[in-house]
């Protein structure tokens, strides 16, 4: 596993990517985008407090974005949120160009409230922000393959596979991305791990049928879609949309 | 010129990332809700929101060059946010942002409120804390 990150663009990339001149800054999505096109998971936390200081307290900086003014007003910001001095009840933040710069839980909290409370963890894919769900920490790396960076998603898939064992929505999509990127007997060993925890499992019978026709064993294919037990629809054309593939030979 | 070649490329890339899997396969969507079956007439949709925004782009004075480059980065879910909505979606700016023309009024109140800790305009301010 990979265990050193880096960057893809450099800083004047990531500057020119992200500015829209007639708006004067940057949009939430670009903000993301970049950043996963720079080879990072970009994790949104849930709007509270107790995520924020979760992300914190392992280190994680947050993107904040916050509004400095009124709605009437605005004055959008990102901000990285450095840490929390509950002694003090401030908020660690390189707020403009001072460092670590405290700011008053209150103040900050009005700003943040402004934005509806948004903020990104930005994490290489071989660490997991504190605060995630394998749900969500599942779509954010999915986001990663969706543009192209499988083998980055690859790796957080596994990652997150260190903490949730055995989540299937986890390791479904780690053997798809395998599949993807050719990775045949990697998928093929995981989709079956998949069916021997749940072996009605209909998404992984359907792709490892689809793979053992790829890789003509029609035989054994046709055994696996005849385990399938659905009353969804969809499933359904799917299960004999991949019979008919292997009625039809499997290749064009 | 730029645009059309934006959209030939969003194909290709679309039928190369779909034509590694064959039809017949659940992709990972399916676990998070995603619909598995994208209508011809979706798929169109997406190709335009992404033409869309390069527009947009365009208008708004971002680098011609590094248009296509920065659409390519969204997932589509993301192309058509920014198709929908660009207009209205809030552009976070440096906190050194000058507020030259601001009325004297605005400033006032707004350097009262920091003061008060319920705004942080102005980078100069130091909020009073009743905490």
């Amino acid at each position: 596993m990979q265990t050193s990150y880096t960057p893809r663009l450099s800083a004047q990339e990531l500057d020119a990517r992200t500015l829209i001149p007639a708006k004067g800054g940057t949009l939430q999505i670009e903000l993301i985008a970049t950043a996963r096109a720079n080879g990072m998971l970009v994790y949104p936390i849930e709007p509270t407090f107790e995520a924020l200081f979760a992300e914190l307290s392992a280190d994680h900086p947050v993107i904040v974005l916050v509004n400095r003014s009124y709605s009437w007003y605005p004055l959008w910001h990102y901000a990285p949120v450095l840490g929390y001095d509950a002694k003090a009840q401030t908020i660690l933040s390189h707020f403009a160009d001072t460092p670590k710069e405290a700011l008053p839980i209150a103040t900050f909290a009005a700003l943040w409230e402004r934005s509806g409370n948004w903020g990104v963890v930005l994490v290489p894919p071989e660490k997991l922000p504190t605060s995630a769900t394998a749900k969500k920490f599942l779509s954010a790396a999915y986001d990663l393959e969706k543009i192209g960076m499988t083998s980055e998603a690859i790796i957080a898939y596994k990652t997150a596979l260190t903490r949730w064992q055995d989540d299937i929505p986890l390791l479904f999509a780690l053997a798809n991305a395998y599949y993807r990127s050719h990775q045949l007997d990697q998928a093929e060993e995981i989709y079956r791990y998949i069916l021997l925890i749940d072996p009605l499992y209909s998404f992984a019978l359907n792709n490892l049928a689809d793979l053992l026709c790829q890789t003509g064993r029609s035989d054994e294919a046709l055994q696996l879609l005849d385990q399938v037990v659905t009353d969804n629809a969809e499933i359904q054309a799917l299960v004999q949309a991949t019979r008919q593939e292997i009625k039809m030979g499997c290749r064009e | 010129m730029k645009i059309s070649k934006l959209l030939l490329s969003f194909v290709l890339s679309v039928s190369l990332f779909t034509q590694v899997l064959s039809a017949q396969m659940a992709s990972t969507g399916v676990v998070l809700g995603e619909s598995d079956t994208v209508s011809s007439k979706e798929k169109l949709v997406q190709i335009l929101s992404r033409e869309d925004v390069a527009q947009r782009f365009e208008e708004m004075g971002v680098d011609s060059k590094i248009i296509e480059a920065r659409i390519a980065s969204m997932t589509n879910e993301e192309a058509s946010k920014m198709a929908l909505q660009i207009e209205t979606l809030p552009a976070g700016a440096d906190a050194g942002m000058s507020i030259v023309g601001a009325i004297v009024f605005i400033f006032i109140v707004l350097l009262i409120t920091d003061i008060l800790g319920v705004t942080k305009v102005f980078n100069f301010t130091k909020p009073i804390t009743n905490n």
